[in-house]
């Protein structure tokens, strides 16, 4: 036979490597090293490598880090069980904490660093999460083409001459579920109703998977407005000075529910095995010194009293923020995802 | 029995939950989402698969029954679009035809400042990336059944003195059609099962809206429900294409054939001809590798090319060859078995395999994921579930060559075998496998690609640090950093090449 590889040779060739690869164990879950710790996180990776890379060189433990949607991870998390391999889950919203925390798949903490450093607004009531840098859900405009004065509050966004000019948020982003389920506990059931489907109708497919998308499209002027977290405005012009777009703190007006705000935060998982390291982790990410990587590179607010948030952002106390606890946003989570479906959002 | 079962207790688990789902859901669903999901996938698919008919079938007969210059160039040429994934060729197109992208200024400076394009976000720009993404499918197809054609079909035709392009519809044409219904299938299975391309260009299809209820709600109801009903769609298409093939059935009687002759087109033909490939391949390929290359060249680009990044390209490699491997083994013998022992039992394993192709990758990937944590945690985390969740996903694009391939080959030859007093074993090793040898190494590679390509499994169900480039050229890109997106995606294109190289070589072309 003159074949240049015969399919029973192939055959051979592709069974003995399947063998070597079985043997060299590639198949069976590697056990971490002992100082490394495993990191689920729904933030951008681009947004907490940083943080973690300082951590890294300061204690010298290496951590693996898993990028990927925050609902997602906690799905994860739950489908895992105990034989999880992630030592803490880091989240961009408190309400899917919250939800981790109820589904017993955090570790309670008792730290005094944590507590002096973090306000208790911004943790869950055993510490089990902790808040680690503050955002606000306002919008962006574009200079050019909206004067600030002619917004004042998200829900003015659903006013029919801002059709086909507004950029949102798809429906499965913690941060718009989070903005939805404030406004519901605001206003109630019927006005949310009314203010998503005027929503929908004004940004009609103008609906973006990522916040920096949004910026970009307002931005060039593709839309005129856009709802996204305000660190993506200021970090779009860290990148580009002269782009023609302003971050407009909503809701600001006499009675109004003010800016909506929720926290990044971390929590340390139940069935760890090392629980020292990742206190270790906490401890850097709530001191100063983390904190301060957070408002510097990303632009957040930090929430340690002492750590001052960037120049170029709205003065923190130039500002109101809604009243709704952040811990309520779990079970708020439920009935705002009914409506935001009943409506239809994409 | 034990490979189908595999398969379907994934589909099984879905089915469950979505007809466990509370009626209130289903009702929901049906006023707001479904009809929207519905028509835009169904309209996609068949806008897609009429502009793939028309490029793969034409390009096909070009390159086998005209000779011109550079004949055999573009004859490869036009397999390099299936090393392109359709997200890369999305986020190319998003740059190119954006909202103040180089198209759009070109376009300006003819018609006015103010003048705008079709935005790529829409409906023609999913069908414009789909369709210049999947054409290689049927292209390669074709052209196979054109190349193993007897050409004494066609030439009783002409002595009869029917006319060239008579021959060409009432004989050609119909002898293709077994290839033509596969490849065209191959294309609709692939767009509605496809996540990349219309994630990226914000196009909501069945399976984009299945990976935004998984990723975005904790519960699973919707996304199943959805699933069930994308499994019953592609049912329906699968169906249609079976009941089409089973009515025309061909059999060749000897192993290799005379060429086919070339008829020379004069200076005119060949530009036109070249002119017409060459926008093809440029806009399914050449473009788009450009801006990747530059792109990569870009410093932003080189600062990430490190120690990670080579990790990366390990993860990729290794896991497609692995699905690709794990694919033919268990596919040869469910094609073999439903080809030549048409049982209902065999012919329903085959039909699960298919199955698996449409069970969308994020529900293939949460059902594989449940399974194993119930049957076998010990591999839980660890890349074989991965692999799995590929194989279930990627066996009906290997069936689709290895099915045809066993069925042009006449069952008399291994009966003759027998006869002449060859063992079971030994027919297998010297008849069938030489013979089917073709679709086997095309199955293999067509899995390979796709494995390498493949992302909402692989994000669903990556172990930690088990990133492949895949994913990178997801994450930058959904973000709009083309230049950090491009050295990973010009990796992939690159790490195809070779793959698609044994498609068009000339080894299992002479068989």
């Amino acid at each position: 036979m003159s074949y240049v590889c015969s399919v029973p040779t192939l055959c051979r060739s592709i069974l003995s490597s399947l063998l070597l690869l079985v043997a060299s164990g590639i198949f069976a879950p590697s056990a971490p090293a002992a100082d490394t710790l495993t990191i689920y996180s729904g933030r951008s990776e681009r947004l907490i490598k940083p943080v973690l890379d300082a951590f890294t060189a300061t204690t010298g433990i290496h951590i693996e880090l898993l990028s990927s949607g925050t609902t997602e991870l906690v799905n994860r998390l739950k489908a895992e069980g105990d034989r999880t391999s992630a030592d803490l889950l880091i989240t961009n919203d408190a309400g899917s904490l919250e939800l981790a925390r109820t589904a017993g798949l955090l570790h309670p903490l008792n730290m005094r660093e944590v507590e002096r450093a973090i306000p208790a607004q911004f943790r869950a009531s055993d510490n089990a999460w902790v808040g680690l840098s503050g955002r606000f859900w306002i919008v962006a405009y574009n200079t050019t083409m909206v004067k600030p004065d002619q917004v004042k509050s998200l829900l003015d966004l659903a006013d029919p001459k801002w059709k086909d000019k507004i950029a949102i948020p798809n429906s499965g982003s913690e941060y718009l579920q989070a903005g939805v389920s404030v406004i519901r506990a605001t206003y109630g059931e019927e006005k949310t109703k009314q203010f998503l489907q005027g929503l929908k109708t004004n940004a009609d497919s103008q609906v973006y998977q990522k916040s920096s998308q949004i910026v970009d499209a307002v931005a060039k002027g593709q839309v005129a407005l856009g709802i996204v977290n305000h660190y993506y405005v200021y970090r779009h012009l860290a990148a580009q000075p002269g782009a023609p777009i302003a971050v407009l703190m909503p809701d600001q007006q006499e009675g109004g529910m003010g800016a909506i705000m929720n926290v990044a935060g971390v929590g340390i998982i139940k069935s760890t095995k090392h629980l020292d390291s990742a206190k270790l982790l906490v401890e850097f990410l709530v001191a100063q010194a983390g904190q301060k990587l957070f408002a510097d590179l990303d632009k957040e607010y930090p929430l340690h009293q002492d750590v001052k948030a960037d120049p170029a952002l709205v003065e923190r106390k130039s500002f109101r923020a809604a009243l709704v606890p952040l811990s309520k946003l779990a079970e708020l989570r439920e009935p705002t995802l009914t409506l935001i479906e009943q409506v239809g959002l994409r | 029995m034990a490979t189908a079962g595999i398969i379907l207790l994934p589909l099984g688990y879905v089915t469950a939950q979505a007809l466990s789902a509370d009626p209130a859901v289903w009702s929901r669903l049906w006023a707001t989402r479904i009809p929207e999901l519905l028509f835009n996938t169904v309209s996609l698919a068949c806008s897609v698969s009429i502009i793939t008919l028309v490029l793969g079938v034409s390009t096909a007969w070009l390159v086998t029954r005209v000779e011109f210059p550079g004949r055999r160039l573009w004859e490869g040429a036009l397999v390099l679009p299936l090393a392109m994934p359709t997200y890369v060729l999305a986020y190319v197109y998003s740059y190119l035809l954006g909202f103040g992208g180089p198209v759009e200024h070109l376009w300006q400076l003819i018609a006015g400042p103010q003048a705008r394009i079709f935005s790529p976000h829409s409906y023609w720009g999913a069908t414009l990336v789909m369709a210049l993404d999947t054409f290689p499918f049927v292209y390669l197809l074709s052209r196979s059944a054109l190349l193993s054609m007897n050409v004494s079909f066609e030439e009783v035709a002409r002595a009869s003195g029917v006319s060239r392009l008579s021959t060409l519809w009432r004989v050609t044409l119909p002898l293709m059609r077994p290839s033509i219904a596969a490849g065209v299938a191959l294309v609709i299975l692939y767009v509605v099962s496809d996540f990349g391309a219309v994630s990226l260009l914000r196009y909501q299809t069945l399976t984009y809206a299945v990976f935004q209820q998984m990723t975005g709600r904790s519960d699973n109801a919707a996304a199943s429900i959805l699933s069930l009903l994308l499994v019953v769609l592609a049912l329906i298409f699968l169906i249609t294409e079976r009941w089409f093939r089973q009515r025309s059935r061909f059999y060749q009687t000897t192993g290799r054939y005379r060429a086919p002759q070339r008829r020379r087109y004069g200076w005119l033909g060949t530009i036109a001809v070249t002119g017409y490939l060459g926008l093809i391949v440029g806009a399914a390929f050449a473009l788009p590798a450009t801006l990747l290359i530059q792109w990569s060249l870009s410093p932003e680009a080189q600062g990430t090319l490190d120690n990670r990044f080579f990790g990366f390209i390990w993860n990729s490699g290794l896991l497609a060859a692995c699905a690709a491997t794990g694919g033919v083994v268990i596919g040869l013998p469910l094609a073999y078995l439903a080809s030549r022992r048409p049982t209902l039992l065999n012919l329903a394993c085959l039909q699960a395999a298919y199955a698996g192709y449409v069970l969308p990758g994020p529900v293939a990937a949460l059902a594989v994921l449940v399974l194993f944590t119930k049957l076998a945690p010990v591999f839980y985390g660890s890349v074989l579930i991965l692999i799995v969740a590929y194989v279930i996903h990627f066996l009906p694009a290997g069936l689709q060559s290895l099915e045809p391939a066993l069925q042009h080959m006449s069952p008399n030859l291994e009966e003759v075998a027998r006869t002449l007093g060859l063992g079971m074993r030994d027919t297998w090793r010297r008849v069938t496998l030489p013979l089917v040898r073709n679709g086997f190494v095309v199955a293999w590679v067509l899995m390979f690609l796709q494995t390498m390509k493949e992302l909402p499994a692989t994000l669903l169900l990556r172990p930690v640090g088990f990133d492949t480039l895949a994913i990178r050229v997801w994450m930058e890109a959904s973000e709009e950093y083309y230049q950090l997106a491009a050295p990973s995606a010009l990796l992939i294109v690159l790490l195809s090449l070779p793959a698609l190289a044994l498609l068009v070589s000339k080894d299992w072309r002479a068989a």
